[in-house]
């Protein structure tokens, strides 16, 4: 009856997930201050530079940063898969992406074909590194739930958008390759819906449960709606590739990946319904937040023939970027860096024997109030986005600057949970 | 939670409704109580993998086992063998073997 402990020494030094954390609402910082610097200028259309540099540093710089560094996290907490060389192989996959995504950004906002190629390199190295990272842990991981099959899928999907965008990064950087622009729907479809949804998926059905009280997702659920995603945007791809068949084959992927969308959106809300403690909880706010801007991301792809808004692209961005994905990631970060924090501390007090000694709980890490005051914040931020994906010209720049204040409270918040964990460790070192 | 205590040498503890890493505190706080030939019976909604390693360098042993509700946790101070004895039998009813 006794099963295998998970051993505590599996937990990677904090350092691992946090250097990523820390580095990601400076990126958001950055994106504000691009659209604040080029105002409505940049929402001219979805080609501009300052947008595509803009949605480049919060798809990579924050999403992407976060969800590396969860995973490093996750694959030997939750699935018994340590990250061979923990420190070493965060720090590379940390440094590629920074450089990465600031040569990108860089590259976009001036033109310039050395930046686009640097990128290229360093971007394309860094992610594969990590692709082959995560498959291999997952091989050898000792779980058999349903999140070990889920992320393998979103770091396939990883794959075909980094390799997207390495073509469509040559394409900018070197002049014998041609830059193929029809690619740039792929590689949206694959990042957003591919990456960014199959691992919220995937995460979802092990951190909803645990840290929101809530009844497990359905087994059947489970296992099919990840499938169905994922053949429902190869079929949406194949649909982009071949103009002929376009439609009917758009149709049913779309099909497949709305209503795996819309399923997940509706059980999770369910689920939500019937979790065990009704307190009030930032991090269930910033859930509800994201499944409402995915439903109405999903609404509004299946009726923009009927509606024919000119705006209807940017406005599935703001939706599926800042709506659904950033909300998600604010709203995990509010339960994972306090209960990293207070983990570490127990098993620092653990190690040196201090066992009767007060650590702090998580609302002590991570207070309330300044949580809720960045949540209104980042809501303020994107209720501003999207009428300025409408009206440009009066709403970008009061967006920006909502969207600049919000994340710089963010990184406040969680840099102040890793202070008050150098205080602790420091003062036990001194006495 | 619900606390009852020093029935048949057995405490009580119920963390099913706790979000981590609150069930960890609670078991950790009891358990310095536990006297010679009591054990700590803990109810949870998961297994709680971080809190075995705890328990090993506390000084503690532990057998624990799910049915279809929750998930059952046993904990006594280790060469407690009066203590092992009821947790086998507490075990066996409640688990079926």
């Amino acid at each position: 009856m006794k099963v295998t402990a998970l051993s505590l020494e599996q937990t990677p030094p904090l350092s691992v997930p946090l250097r990523f954390f820390l580095t990601a609402p400076v990126f958001v910082v950055a994106a504000a201050i691009v659209l604040l610097w080029h105002g409505h200028a940049a929402l001219d259309s979805r080609w501009t530079p300052p947008l595509l540099a803009a949605t480049h540093f919060l798809t990579l710089g924050f999403l992407t940063m976060i969800m590396a560094g969860a995973i490093q996290q996750l694959l030997p907490v939750l699935m018994a898969s340590p990250v061979p060389r923990p420190r070493l192989t965060s720090a590379v996959i940390h440094l590629a992406l920074t450089l990465g995504t600031l040569s990108l950004g860089a590259g976009m906002l001036t033109g310039k074909g050395g930046l686009f190629l640097g990128a290229l390199v360093v971007l394309g190295a860094g992610l594969i590194f990590f692709v082959l990272m995560v498959m291999f842990c997952l091989f050898q991981a000792r779980s058999s739930h349903a999140t070990v099959f889920v992320m393998g899928l979103a770091v396939i999907a990883l794959l075909v958008t980094a390799g997207l965008g390495i073509l469509l990064a040559a394409g900018h950087g070197l002049n014998s390759v041609p830059l193929f622009r029809t690619l740039t729907d792929l590689h949206l479809l694959w990042g957003m819906l591919g990456w960014v949804g199959l691992l919220v998926i995937g995460v979802a059905y092990q951190v909803v449960p645990m840290f929101q009280l809530t009844p497990n997702y359905p087994g059947l659920l489970m296992r099919w709606l990840p499938r169905i995603l994922f053949a429902g945007l190869s079929i949406w791809g194949m649909g982009l590739l071949f103009p002929e068949e376009r439609k009917w084959l758009q149709w049913i992927g779309g099909g497949g990946v709305v209503g795996s969308f819309a399923a997940f959106s509706f059980m999770t809300l369910r689920l939500q319904q019937q979790r065990r403690r009704r307190l009030s909880d930032i991090n269930i706010d910033f859930w509800r937040l994201a499944l409402v801007c995915l439903l109405a991301a999903m609404g509004l792809w299946t009726a923009q023939g009927f509606l024919q808004l000119p705006q209807t692209e940017l406005l599935l961005g703001v939706l599926l970027v800042a709506g659904f994905a950033m909300s998600v990631v604010s709203g995990m970060l509010y339960k994972i860096v306090p209960f990293l924090v207070w983990l570490h501390l127990n098993n620092y007090m653990q190690a040196t024997g201090r066992w009767g000694e007060q650590i702090p709980n998580m609302k002590q890490i991570l207070p309330s109030q300044r949580s809720r005051l960045q949540f209104w914040l980042q809501f303020s931020a994107l209720l501003l986005l999207l009428l300025a994906a409408v009206w440009p010209g009066p709403f970008i720049r009061p967006a920006a600057l909502t969207m600049l204040a919000a994340f710089s409270l963010l990184w406040w918040n969680l840099l102040d949970g890793l202070r008050l964990y150098y205080r602790y460790i420091g003062a036990g070192e001194e006495g | 939670m619900k606390i009852d205590d020093a029935e048949n040498g057995q405490s009580f503890l119920d963390v099913s409704d706790l979000e981590p890493p609150e069930p960890l505190v609670r078991v950790l706080a009891r358990i310095d109580s536990l006297e010679s030939g009591q054990y700590l019976h803990v109810r949870h909604h998961r297994e709680p993998c971080l809190l075995y390693p705890n328990l090993e360098k506390r000084g503690f042993d532990y057998l624990s086992c799910g049915n279809d509700a929750y998930f059952h946790i046993f904990i006594w101070r280790k060469d407690d063998a009066e203590a092992e004895r009821a947790v086998r039998a507490a075990i066996g009813e409640l688990c079926q073997g």
